[in-house]
């Protein structure tokens, strides 16, 4: 995980499995890094190859407490096979989703 | 099956102490995983003296299937490591997929098959193999009480309904059930609770007696669409340790051979005609259950030609990742429901064989939940 500050948007880069192993790695900092910092966050998963439900669940969890904030989560940049599992959970109705960084960057400013 | 008072048996002298007390506790010790069938996850240390598999006793590990032997091949500890031998079986012993015609090293992550089940050595120290056999325990018991609600298979003059349930060792979320609300109509879902362990099968077990005892308050369970709404309802993921579920419910009506179908945030199921030409994917659009107050599910439907079967399975079935280490899509599954049939096989069974053929180390990531109905 990879993180870095871009015109005061958090923008955090995943990679690898976000399966159970994937997210019990990653969930505490992840979370740590996005909801504290108050203020918005993109989050790069293009280099995420696999996406199960315990990580959708911790990208909900995360843009809630973002929100109780006042902030906003975007996800972007999805490889096919996680754009087609965000797609059939309709994640897209709970967490805004952009396909370039600009736009996840213009959404999070929105 | 593995022999339960053996298991039994294991269990209370690991939990007693007397098999791993000692100067062993704390160090690395040599176990089997069972990483299929039923049994899937239970670990059996492999005894100083060396264990034999069999299908009877005096074999340490019994195996109630036809393909074993009586006592079918013996593993010993030597130099460090666990040899195998087998013990001139009629179908053989296989270490990583080759048949062994001599004592032959089981390396540590490496599968022994013995008849259908696959076993992964695995070595473990003695604290990481009590708290796996506390979890295992507990896991054991709530895969047990799941699939103890799970329905019995169908044979009706107007329907066939049969199933595969294989929780994964882990035990996912996966629940299903299927009946007649009247003499007309038939109901069926799946659902599939974000998350693995006790905590996710007890939300499933929920929301499945709801359903399966009929009692969803102020709701036509005929009404796809409401079911799900008042589903959304009911388990709000902050009310609920942050669980979520998907799940597809559908409304078999006899009469107009009509089937009315909603989903939440589940992957489509599919009709296939007989012949069988087509799999038409079944899918409403809409977010998974619990996490969007107040959302709105609308049904869809779609005529069931005579002979016709429908194929509803979680996202277990379809996401594994291949011996070649492909992480495998739905896309990748669909096709399989077009092979043809297998005379003397169960349709859920044959499915069930292909894909577990084809995975890593025949061990699912998932719980692997399919149903399969023909509407005569």
């Amino acid at each position: 995980m990879q993180v870095t500050t871009i015109d005061g948007i958090t923008r955090v880069v995943l990679d690898g499995r976000l399966d159970t192993e994937g997210v019990n790695a990653i969930e505490l900092s992840f979370t740590a890094t996005i909801v504290p910092a108050g203020r918005p966050a993109i989050v790069d998963l293009g280099a995420v190859t696999f996406l199960a439900s315990l990580g959708v669940r911790m990208f909900i969890s995360t843009a809630r407490a973002a929100a109780g904030r006042g902030n906003t989560l975007v996800l972007y940049n999805a490889t096919p096979p996680v754009a087609e599992i965000i797609d059939t959970m309709g994640l897209g109705e709970i967490i805004a989703i952009a396909g370039t960084e600009d736009e996840a960057i213009a959404l999070a400013k929105a | 099956m593995i022999d339960r008072q053996l298991l039994e048996r294991e269990r209370t002298s690991f939990m007693a102490g007397t098999d791993l007390a000692g100067a062993a506790l704390g160090d690395r010790r040599h176990c089997l995983e069972l990483v299929s069938g039923d049994d899937t996850g239970r670990r059996f240390p492999v005894a100083p003296g060396g264990i034999t598999i069999g299908r009877a006793e005096p074999a340490e590990i019994v195996l109630g299937e036809a393909a074993v032997s009586r006592l079918h091949c013996r593993l010993a500890l030597r130099d460090g490591g666990v040899i195998v031998t087998d013990l001139g079986s009629t179908n053989g012993s296989f270490v990583d997929g080759v048949r062994i015609d001599r004592p032959t090293l089981l390396p540590v992550g490496g599968i022994l098959r013995v008849g259908h089940q696959f076993f992964k050595h695995e070595l473990l120290t003695g604290k990481q193999l009590q708290k796996s056999a506390e979890l295992d325990r507990d896991i054991a018991v709530a895969a047990g009480y799941v699939r103890a609600l799970l329905p019995p298979r169908l044979d009706d003059a107007r329907i066939t309904a049969d199933w595969v349930y294989h929780p994964c060792a882990k035990l996912g979320g996966d629940v299903f059930g299927y009946g007649f609300l009247s003499e007309t109509q038939f109901a069926v879902y799946l659902v599939d609770v974000s998350g693995h362990g006790a905590g996710a099968a007890m939300h499933g077990v929920a929301v499945m007696n709801l359903l399966r005892q009929r009692v969803l308050p102020d709701t036509d369970l005929a009404d796809p669409g409401a079911v799900l709404e008042r589903l959304n309802t009911l388990f709000p993921m902050d009310q609920h340790a942050d669980m979520y579920f998907t799940i597809w419910y559908g409304v078999y009506d006899v009469a107009s051979r009509r089937l009315d179908y909603a989903s939440a945030g589940h992957h489509p199921a599919y009709l296939v005609a007989s012949p069988r030409g087509e799999a038409l994917p079944m899918r409403t659009p809409g977010a998974m259950i619990g996490a969007m107050p107040g959302r709105r599910y609308v049904a869809d439907s779609i005529a069931v030609p005579a002979g016709a079967s429908v194929y509803l399975f979680s996202d277990g079935v379809f996401e594994i990742v291949t011996r070649e280490g492909r992480q495998c899509r739905l896309a990748d599954f669909v096709p399989l429901l077009l092979a043809p049939m297998v005379a003397g096989e169960a349709e859920s069974q044959r499915l069930y064989r292909t894909v577990r053929a084809a995975t890593r180390s025949n061990e699912f990531d998932d719980d692997f939940s399919l149903v399969v109905l023909t509407f005569k």
